[in-house]
């Protein structure tokens, strides 16, 4: 699987391009954790991009590279016609005010010492562009948009409040500054059922409303498909698959989307559970499998997998795979 | 099926804890029964009172908790609900295990897995240190995890999220119990690992004949696993039925509005979730009526006023606690009332449940 290639890159009218990323931690006694390792993608401005995959195939480790936390090691990254990675601090810093991140577990993400209004007005209070009176305003209009009740909540402290309004508290933190770009690394995956559906829906209001751009990163190929325009299969550091959300749930091509359209649980007690056919764990990312990663736990996998790794190939407009044996998508139909 | 006696039968729970703000009624009289090799499926959002629920059955709650007189929790005609510690002790393993959710804080940072495992096998069974390190790889193969002697020298953080759960599984079958508790097992866990999870428990439970009880938020992953659901919201259960019965048949309206918030990998992208407004109520403040009707799209006078208990369907062996059941006429009438005023008895603005 999966593998390099650009063939799926729209060239320079996307507001965000990331090309051959490459990002690798130092394991210690000389070996290198490979997290992500050589990834292409684009996001065009006003549209949401999701990323899926497991735990530890990169998809957080390609989240921080893009806001240069830390900077990737090799590779580029062009946000709004800049090179983010080669941007000075003070440029840099100032270019963040345009792309914002919120994170998984929206509790430990808040200051617990600090009020509500200070943690959402902090990012105006640092860029000093309104008068104390105006950013209160900006401040409480964006609680009110995030479906708060400014005077009920300015004044509490993050412990007083449900993981949902934390979250929609990170959102008002996220949005204060007008960013342009935000990254949600697993924003509903700490969730229940009721509140990621409350949350999914607030984030496809404030895109509307704000005209914002969104890369939108989770497990579950279900909430992936809810809010995205296109959807970037991960594996191992790698891409499997890229194809807009319908056709990617009705013409899997990749082998690995097949396994993660069957894992989303069907709340349907008739419809009988499909067999999973994944064995094993997902190889260590210290020392990955040659040629393509998934193929140690692939049930197509042959002798060419092992020697040349795949690159994504284009099989119809929007859908690009990245596998020697893909699905046949005329007549495949997922699961 | 009433005919035989149940393993486990909860009979009008409450567990209520001192806090410095009040009272709090984590789990409100709740009754439900179990028997032999069953599953039942607890399902509630966060704070409905279900980890509480177990843990009162399992009697590991915190010191400030308080169990009602009157509730009563049998296990094989026993009444285990005023066990003390140490007869508890030999309870736990033998009789009723639990999963928890998170398997990082469940298990022991500094012990090896091996003696985790060993543990209960040879307090409970005692064997000797060898037939239970025998037992513990036999339970590891059991629950699928590779190279079962090598973990046993490991600690849990050289372990995947997976992995761990695996192990848990394998310390709460260690001494075959008779019925599982799982809270949670795979809220932590990504959904491909969260499907292997379940697969697994589902086998184990198959074979070794166990009765199980599973926690879950998620509508979804208890459709296809369990024989019965009993839904829970403010520490009330709510509706219970047979699974395939409640899902054909969804009384309840907050059932529903849970079933609806799911989105549907079948939906077209951009599809609009149908979420719950509003957050759980406070349990520390004493509620009038019915609990979820401040969140209610049919909600009418009768459900601010009075309590709705539990009470049967024309369906066997479907309850539901709802003055105005969905698909009733009742509820039609309901509906048709709110519409016309744009908002609900308890003062939620229609368009409002349906956006946010």
């Amino acid at each position: 699987m999966a593998g390099c290639g650009k063939a799926h890159l729209r060239g320079s009218t996307a507001l965000l391009s990331v090309e051959d990323l490459v990002v690798e931690f130092p394991a210690g006694r000389r070996t290198t954790i490979h997290a992500v390792s050589g990834i292409s993608f684009d996001v065009l401005e006003g549209e949401t991009l999701g990323v899926v995959g497991e735990s530890g195939c990169g998809k957080s480790a390609t989240a921080r590279a893009i806001m240069q936390l830390p900077p990737p090691n090799s590779g580029s990254v062009i946000f709004d016609g800049e090179q983010m990675t080669q941007l000075s601090k003070e440029n840099l810093r100032r270019s963040r005010t345009r792309m914002q991140m919120i994170f998984q577990d929206p509790i430990s993400s808040l200051n617990p010492r600090r009020k509500v209004n200070e943690i959402v007005a902090e990012g105006l209070s640092i860029w000093h562009t309104d008068s104390d009176d105006i950013a209160i305003r900006r401040v409480h209009a964006m609680l009110e948009a995030v479906g708060l009740d400014p005077k009920a909540v300015e004044n509490r402290r993050p412990h007083q409040f449900s993981s949902g309004q934390c979250q929609r508290i990170c959102i008002a933190r996220a949005m204060i500054l007008d960013p342009k770009l935000i990254i949600c690394d697993e924003p509903v995956s700490a969730l229940d059922v009721s509140v990621q559906a409350q949350i999914l829906n607030l984030l496809t209001n404030m895109k509307k409303r704000y005209g914002l751009t969104l890369v939108f990163i989770a497990h579950d190929l279900a909430v992936v498909k809810n809010v995205s325009d296109r959807v970037v299969v991960m594996y191992l550091g790698k891409i499997c698959e890229v194809a807009d959300p319908d056709r990617l749930y009705t013409h899997a091509a990749h082998p690995y989307t097949d396994i993660l359209l069957a894992s989303v649980p069907k709340p349907d007690p008739h419809m009988p559970i499909p067999k999973l056919q994944i064995t094993g764990e997902l190889p260590s990312p210290i020392n990955p499998p040659s040629g393509c990663r998934f193929r140690t736990r692939c049930t197509k996998a042959q002798d060419v997998c092992a020697v040349q790794e795949p690159s994504l190939q284009k099989i119809s407009s929007n859908h690009f795979v990245a596998c020697h044996f893909p699905n046949e998508t005329s007549t495949h139909v997922a699961i | 099926m009433q005919a035989k006696q149940p393993l486990l039968k909860v009979e009008d729970l409450r567990t209520y804890f001192g806090t410095p703000t009040g009272i709090l009624k984590a789990v409100d009289g709740v009754s439900f029964s179990l028997n032999k090799g069953e599953t039942i499926g607890i399902v509630g959002e966060s704070g409905s009172g279900k980890s509480v629920l177990v843990r009162s059955i399992m009697n590991i709650l915190s010191s400030n908790a308080i169990i009602a007189e009157t509730s009563k929790v049998h296990f094989n005609g026993k009444d285990i609900s005023r066990l003390r510690h140490c007869e508890a002790k030999h309870f736990w393993g033998t009789q009723m295990a639990m999963i928890f959710q998170d398997p990082m804080t469940s298990l022991n940072p500094v012990k090896k897995i091996g003696t985790q495992i060993t543990e209960s096998i040879r307090f409970h069974l005692k064997a000797s240190k060898k037939e239970a390190i025998q037992k513990a790889l036999e339970l590891m193969g059991q629950v699928g995890i590779p190279e079962p002697r090598k973990r046993l020298k490991q600690y849990p953080h050289q372990l995947s999220g997976g992995m761990r759960q695996r192990i848990t599984i394998a310390i709460a079958l260690a001494c075959n119990p008779k019925l599982l508790i799982a809270d949670e097992p795979t809220t932590a866990l990504d959904v491909t690992v969260q499907k292997q999870i379940l697969d697994l428990l589902a086998s184990l439970q198959e074979k070794l004949e166990m009765a199980m009880i599973l926690i879950t938020h998620d509508l979804g992953v208890v459709a296809g696993r369990t024989q019965r659901i009993g839904v829970m919201y403010a520490g009330k259960m709510l509706e219970t039925a047979d699974t395939k019965t409640l899902f054909r048949n969804m009384n309840h309206p907050y059932t529903e509005a849970l079933f609806k918030s799911i989105p549907r990998i079948e939906n077209q992208a951009h599809s609009r979730l149908e979420a719950i407004s509003g957050y759980p109520p406070d349990m520390t403040r004493a509620l009038l009526g019915c609990r979820f009707a401040p969140r209610c799209r049919y909600a009418q006078d009768q459900c601010l006023n009075e309590e709705p208990n539990l009470f049967e369907t024309d369906q066997a062996d479907h309850q539901q606690a709802c003055f105005f059941p969905v698909g009733s006429p009742e509820n039609k009438q309901a509906h048709a009332v709110n519409q016309k005023t744009g908002i609900t008895a308890a003062g939620l603005a229609l368009t409002a449940a349906v956006r946010s």
